[in-house]
């Protein structure tokens, strides 16, 4: 398994293409990062506009290894037990009811408690082991034999707290329970967080990790996703499609429309089986593109004249 | 850009796996563990393209009229001779780096050391021999001899060209930032009185710096926790592991809310250039940070929050500051009458977690200062802050209030650098999430 990822990430070119084949497309600059994340052997931190990707190179680069998704994905109160892992108190409590004869047999025979209690120290890890562990996400990353790519996502809404905490995690790969003990990586996951900039994060946390900014994509990039993921519509539409979006994104709007906005637009064109772009067409279909009522004013402004353009 | 030393061993490493026959490939690898925000790559960008700009080194020879005249490289030429002769533009680039990296180009900090850097690289590649063969050729009457001396001086000169274009380059690169440090340094501390337009450029970009610093400091909303209210479901989600005993128990927090601030501004002349700036740092903060209102006066008092909150800061403080549109009357300022006129409209708006700001020089043209006023504002907010432009030597000399003021003012401070306005807004900052 090891050997054929190292063949799929022998050069940033077989990156690009595997990438593509599995419906992702991007620049070089990604490829370029993906490439030396895998042989440093460092996380990536995403950064950029809603909508843009962030996530889906996440996806698509977990269906290019062959290998399952992880995710987790952040809010603020995040703390570790629901990130790492919790004891099964239930189970724990069961089991010391139902065994409590067999407990009795054991001390039983013992007088005195201080013989009881050094009796009890031979069983003493019992309900402390692997068994009564409830792993959960990041515990399972570190679990998988074959590897796996861990998703962390929108790490910027979780707090300082949980930033701490990933720290030892991202760069050694490794946990403590203190019951258990050290619990290593069996193979290093690979580590896409993705941040919407809403705060910045800490420097620490920057240092460990490979930086990569996803923009908005340039016109030709975008007719190449929209032809990968909405086939069926012409080129003629498609041309006039981007034009146009790639004019609204220089209006002053409060959200510019994303990759994401981009592709469901063409796919409601694409199931209304409109041949060519007109004013009256896009002004009904604006609502899959901006989401506040301002900036469909503003665009409708402006509609005539950019319809025109795109043409 | 602050890069550490593990992210050098990174950066080593990556171009250890990428290479560097490409020069696009190297930028993104490099730029991807160095860079770690979107400012951040923009500045690497400009800085990549700076330092491993292709040199354009023109061939010294190329245009010369006979091109079968090739000069030939005798024995006695010097080393340059024959370099510019026989070699290839890529050997003399090379030789004018190495001669570069001989004299230490890399400590370069001043326009005039670009001169005296020259000079050296020069002398390092071996000018005085190249000026000997062009004297010697010069000395021989044989009209080839001549040829090939104008032929060298030609040279001569066009590698002069490069290496002071070189150089020109190398200034931006290293010596740049240190210039522009020192200027930085000398504006936050400069009187703000006595700027003039050509600087108000540079204050901008500096204030946007220190706002960046400020608005990342306090983001972090720290909460307090106010024990005596349990909080319930916390406890009970923390003592699962003891089956609901209450063990470990949670208490209910409160987080931090962000200070009240009213500011009074006074537009006279004199303290024009203060109030303009103290403004535009104030309405840089974050707005989950400070919730501002904001009053300007003169004879009057006139509210300016709508003005200030829609738009630009920048142009709607140019236009409030010339007098127009706000109804403030530019007369002498009194500043008694402004505080009767505060007490009377706004004085309900005044909280007990209301910190008041006052800038102005507390020269009332000897009008009545209407302490008393001052006093109950004083007692109904958290506390009341005076900012001074004047230094304190003449606070109370004239018609400067500046004394009877300042028993009820928690804090008088002077107030006319950057750095002044910095620690004012630190402090504001600070004293409220205690």
């Amino acid at each position: 398994m090891q050997r054929e990822h190292a063949r799929k990430f022998a050069t940033r070119e077989s990156i690009l293409q595997g990438l593509q084949e599995v419906g992702y497309i991007c620049a070089g600059e990604i490829a370029t990062t993906l490439f030396l994340a895998y042989h440093l052997e460092k996380p990536i931190l995403v950064e950029g506009p809603a909508g843009v990707g962030k996530t889906e190179l996440a996806k698509a680069a977990a269906a290019f290894l062959g290998l399952p998704l992880i995710r987790l994905q952040c809010y603020e109160g995040l703390d570790e037990s629901k990130v790492l892992y919790e004891w099964k108190y239930g189970k724990q409590l069961l089991y010391t009811q139902i065994l409590r004869d067999k407990l009795d047999d054991i001390v039983g025979s013992s007088s005195g408690l201080t013989e009881s209690v050094q009796k009890l120290h031979q069983y003493d890890d019992m309900f402390f082991s692997p068994h009564f562990l409830e792993p959960r996400p990041l515990l399972k990353a570190l679990q998988e034999k074959d590897g796996v790519v861990l998703l962390v996502d929108e790490v910027d809404k979780a707090d300082q707290e949980f930033e701490a905490f990933l720290l030892e995690i991202l760069s050694d790969f490794q946990i403590s329970i203190p019951e258990i003990g050290t619990i290593k990586a069996l193979s290093k996951p690979f580590v896409f967080l993705t941040s919407n900039n809403t705060r910045e994060m800490s420097e620490a946390l920057k240092r460990r990790c490979l930086y990569l900014f996803i923009p908005f994509p340039d016109p030709k990039m975008e007719r190449e996703i929209v032809r990968t993921h909405v086939p069926g519509l012409s080129e003629r539409l498609r041309t006039q499609l981007i034009s146009f979006i790639q004019q609204v994104r220089e209006l002053d709007l409060r959200k510019a429309p994303s990759v994401g906005e981009t592709i469901d637009w063409a796919r409601t064109l694409a199931l209304l089986h409109t041949d060519i772009l007109n004013p009256d067409l896009v002004r009904e279909t604006l609502n899959t593109v901006l989401k506040f009522q301002e900036d469909i004013h503003l665009v409708e402004d402006h509609l005539q004249k950019m319809t025109q353009k795109a043409l | 850009m602050r890069i550490s030393v593990a992210e050098c061993v990174d950066a080593m490493r990556a171009v250890d796996l990428v290479g560097y026959a490409d020069r696009q490939r190297l930028g993104e690898a490099l730029s991807s563990v160095l860079a770690k925000s979107s400012d951040e790559k923009e500045v690497f960008k400009i800085t990549f393209e700076r330092f491993f700009s292709s040199e354009g080194f023109p061939d010294p020879c190329q245009g010369i009229e006979d091109a079968s005249i090739r000069l030939d490289l005798r024995a006695s030429d010097s080393t340059l001779t024959g370099l510019l002769v026989s070699g290839t533009t890529a050997d003399l680039a090379m030789s004018v780096r190495e001669a570069a990296r001989a004299v230490d180009v890399a400590g370069i900090r001043f326009f005039f050391q670009r001169g005296p850097y020259i000079q050296r690289i020069l002398h390092h590649m071996g000018l005085a021999g190249l000026d000997h063969d062009i004297e010697m050729a010069h000395g021989k009457d044989r009209p080839a001899s001549q040829r090939r001396a104008k032929i060298l001086e030609l040279a001569r000169s066009r590698l002069f060209e490069n290496v002071k274009s070189f150089v020109g380059r190398q200034y931006t690169l290293f010596a740049g930032s240190s210039t522009e440090g020192a200027l930085e340094e000398y504006l936050r501390n400069a009187r703000l009185s006595e700027l003039e337009e050509r600087d108000f450029h540079r204050m901008y970009s500096i204030i946007q710096k220190m706002l960046k610093h400020l608005n990342s400091l306090y983001a972090r909303r720290r909460k307090t926790s106010k024990r005596g209210q349990l909080n319930f479901k916390r406890t009970l989600r923390a003592n699962i592991a003891f089956d609901g005993l209450l063990f470990d128990r949670r208490w209910k927090a409160k987080k931090i809310d962000r200070p009240d601030i009213i500011v009074l501004c006074d537009v006279s002349r004199s303290v024009n250039a203060v109030v303009r700036f103290l403004l535009l740092f104030l309405y840089g903060l974050n707005q989950t940070l400070v919730k501002i209102r904001s009053f300007i006066f003169c004879s009057n008092l006139v509210e300016v929050t709508g003005i200030l909150d829609s738009g630009l800061v920048g142009e709607a403080l140019a236009r409030m500051l010339s007098g127009a549109e706000t109804g403030v009357l530019m007369g002498l300022t009194d500043y008694g009458e402004v505080f009767r006129e505060f007490e009377e409209k706004w004085l309900d708006t005044v909280t007990g977690k209301t910190s008041v700001i006052i800038l102005g020089d507390a020269r009332n043209n000897y009008g009545d200062p209407q302490t008393e006023v001052l006093k109950t504002i004083y007692r109904r907010c958290k506390r009341l802050i005076w900012l001074n432009p004047e230094s304190r030597s003449i606070w109370g000399t004239g018609d400067s209030e500046m004394n009877r003021y300042s028993p009820f003012c928690h804090l008088a401070k002077e107030c006319n650098t950057l750095r002044h306005l910095e620690r004012v807004v630190h402090a504001l900052l600070q004293y409220s999430l205690n």
